[in-house]
């Protein structure tokens, strides 16, 4: 080979090295990597790289912090778990998920583990649990569902938006007062309540476990270990029927207005049944819209504070910066930054201390917190494979709502698919 | 293994050319092979295992096949797969024919290479960005083409929120996108049509149509037979644009096989089942493109 050959060849390594490693072996910045796919929270998750100014000055460490959009997130992080490399040192996910059927999560610090079991709202302790263990710190008290109602159209439609409705009967009464049909036979221009419709399957059965509950059913056996004759019992027929009914027969909600948020904050919907972070949302994006928060409906029980997505912080067991990432932990483990942390972006803080704080107190969901709270606490799904046994649920939900099938059928065929999936 | 010898340590000129014309393909070779070759024989060996997500394999033979071909989930997304096909396969070609063919009646370079562009231009887009400008469009209640149909008294559609119109507003969407891709080949093809045939076929008193049928389909048949395969593997592959608009919905009426294969492998974790689906795809497609490359390919000569 002549020697201008030679030349090309390291050249082209030399970029093809270049290329390969970004980075690797030319810089080594200090910064611990925080992801997160709270997309519809960007002042919360600002925070953490704000926080980590201050950490860096102390252990010279910084925090990047990446959104990961929320649509297919678990893919993106399970990719980069199983690459290694290119994972991040902390991330936002379910501890029984990342913790149980994989085991990606390092574990708590017992020290640190212990502030936490005695400062969190006792509801709450399970959360960021696996087998008894504490892998993750949770982020968000008041993560469940309660009702937003729109207090203008309550008015005009005759209500009184002091007295909202107690029970899925009187619920119902109230969106059929509050939904304005479209005279030419479409869809309703104005609905009463804002139904989540799409998306993927398991976000369905997250906003329709209220509804399951309040009827007294629930999505698996108390063992977590069986779907028949829970996730298809009669009390699941009747609370699916309900649901269906208000898109299919009382025509109260409707498919056709996408995402039920925006419908709320646009004005088109006057119920939603959502977390203690939608009242952030809506001071930013609908500061116009006159609401208040009340407990969800009972009916044969109610349906209490209860999750679907219990989401916390986590460390990647794999992680080269995992000391320093559990000293970031312990860093904004107090009550003053969980504040500040919370307030930032309306979302309820976590520490106990916080609860009886002005912020809490001056919230419009602070009177609706405390009764779900003061409600029997409903099932809880925190199995390995929740995410697929909620789709497989959520199928039918959705099944049902677009009039695929009968809820009994729908149901019946989900119960299989979810006791397969449990054997498997 | 003489030959790699020689090529690695080359003696003549002959072994100096050989070896250069082995590194100017190795690169694509590497490619292919990592990119291609390793993946598809990792997905043979992986459907017969079923892995956990700590990395451990347990040899299950062939109960990973047994478990997907039995499953109703997987021949719905089959079948909704199939459909969009259906839709979209043949429109696109027969509209990308026609927009070549008049595109070929352009004898204006300039006004030519305009609307060749024009055309073009949906194919450079990203999939992902073209289905979300798509999502808007269709939208029920804000979109424009509810809003366009008001205007010629058709009532409001829900479209991507409907059962049986997701998959033909879909199928609307690839052809959309993969249109000018075609219309380049066809347009291709067709200026390399010698003028004689058109100019004997003049003389004989051929008709429009007379000469489309005996000339112009005869001589494309070889870039038909292309675009078909071409179609064909992209729908049957289809993913950006339903993970973008419906995520498989609604109720799971345009979950195709392609999400079906990404929410089984990367949500669920369950790599064997996933491997199987791929394995599915890979034979079906081979099967369908030696078939219809097959039949339908015939030389023409005048």
């Amino acid at each position: 080979m002549k020697r201008r050959e030679w030349w090309m060849v390291v050249m082209l390594s030399a970029v093809m090295v270049a290329v390969t490693f970004p980075g690797a072996s030319f810089a080594q910045q200090k910064k611990l990597v925080l992801w997160t796919h709270w997309d519809q929270n960007p002042e919360f998750n600002k925070w953490y790289a704000e926080k980590g100014k201050e950490f860096a000055k102390k252990s010279g460490y910084e925090v990047e912090v990446v959104t990961i959009p929320y649509q297919g997130y678990d893919a993106k992080y399970l990719a980069a778990f199983m690459a290694k490399n290119s994972a991040p040192d902390m991330f936002m996910g379910m501890t029984h998920h990342w913790c149980g059927q994989y085991d990606f999560c390092d574990k708590m610090p017992a020290d640190l583990a212990k502030i936490y079991d005695d400062n969190l709202p006792k509801y709450m302790s399970e959360v960021g649990k696996w087998k008894g263990a504490r892998y993750g710190i949770p982020i968000e008290h008041g993560n469940f569902q309660q009702m937003y109602i729109n207090v203008d159209m309550f008015k005009k439609a005759g209500l009184d938006p002091d007295n909202p409705p107690k029970t899925m009967t009187d619920f119902l009464a109230a969106v059929k007062k509050l939904t304005i049909a479209d005279a030419k036979g479409g869809d309703p221009t104005q609905v009463g309540f804002a139904i989540r419709s799409k998306g993927a399957p398991v976000g369905i059965t997250d906003k329709f476990l209220p509804f399951a509950h309040a009827f007294g059913a629930r999505m698996l056996s108390p063992d977590l270990d069986r779907a028949t004759g829970y996730a298809n019992s009669p009390q699941m027929v009747a609370a699916l029927t309900y649901f269906g009914d208000l898109v299919n027969k009382d025509k109260v909600a409707s498919l056709a207005f996408g995402n039920p948020e925006d419908a709320f904050g646009q004005k088109r919907a006057a119920i939603i049944f959502r977390e203690s972070w939608f009242f952030g949302w809506l001071k930013k994006n609908a500061p116009d819209v006159n609401f208040k928060v009340y407990a969800l409906p009972c009916e044969k029980a109610c349906p209490g504070a209860g999750a679907l997505f219990p989401w916390t912080d986590l460390v990647y067991k794999n992680s080269p910066n995992k000391q320093v990432a559990w000293e970031f932990m312990r860093f904004i483990s107090n009550p003053k930054d969980d504040m500040e942390h919370h307030q930032i972006q309306g979302i309820l803080p976590v520490w106990t201390a916080n609860l009886e704080s002005p912020y809490v107190k001056s919230r419009p969901d602070y009177q609706s917190t405390r009764d779900m709270l003061a409600q029997p606490v409903p099932p809880t799904y925190f199995h390995p494979k929740s995410n697929e046994l909620a789709t497989a649920f959520g199928e039918a939900v959705v099944g049902v709502l677009f009039g695929k099938g009968q809820p009994k059928q729908l149901l019946d065929e989900a119960a299989v698919k979810m006791d397969r999936i449990l054997k498997d | 293994m003489r030959q790699w010898f020689r090529i690695a340590f080359p003696r003549t000129h002959l072994d100096r050319r050989k070896r250069a014309g082995f590194l100017f393909v190795l690169p694509a070779l590497l490619f292919f092979g990592s990119v291609f070759i390793l993946p598809l024989v990792q997905s043979v060996i992986y459907s017969f295992y079923k892995i956990s997500p700590g990395g451990s394999r347990e040899f299950v033979g062939l109960r990973l096949y047994e478990k997907v071909l039995t499953d109703t989930t997987f021949w719905t997304a089959v079948w909704n797969t199939v459909q969009l096909l259906l839709f979209s396969v043949p429109v696109t070609v027969v509209l990308a024919l026609a927009v070549a063919l008049g595109l070929n009646r352009i004898t204006n370079l300039r006004w030519r290479n305009l609307w060749s562009s024009m055309y073009f231009l949906p194919f450079a887009t990203s999939l992902v960005a073209a289905a979300l400008i798509w999502q808007w469009i269709y939208d029920p209640v804000y979109g424009f083409l509810n809003y366009a149909l008001s205007y010629v008294g058709i009532p409001p559609q829900r479209w991507l929120q409907s059962l049986d119109q997701v998959r033909p507003a879909l199928a609307a969407i690839g052809v959309w996108v993969r249109i000018g891709f075609d219309t380049m080949i066809f347009l291709a093809a067709l200026q390399s049509i010698p003028q004689e045939y058109y100019e004997a076929a003049n003389m004989d008193g051929a008709s429009a149509v007379q000469r489309l049928r005996y000339i112009t389909l005869p001589l494309l048949n070889a870039q038909i037979i292309m675009v078909c395969i071409l179609e064909l593997i992209f729908n049957f592959k289809i993913f950006d644009q339903v993970y973008a608009t419906t995520q498989g919905g609604p109720a799971g009426a345009s979950q195709t096989i392609i999400s079906l294969l990404y929410d089984t492998a990367f949500k669920y974790f369950r790599l064997g089942d996933a491997s199987v689906m791929a394995v599915f795809v890979f034979v079906t497609l081979m099967a369908v493109t030696l078939l219809q490359w097959r039949i339908f390919r015939k030389p023409v000569v005048y």
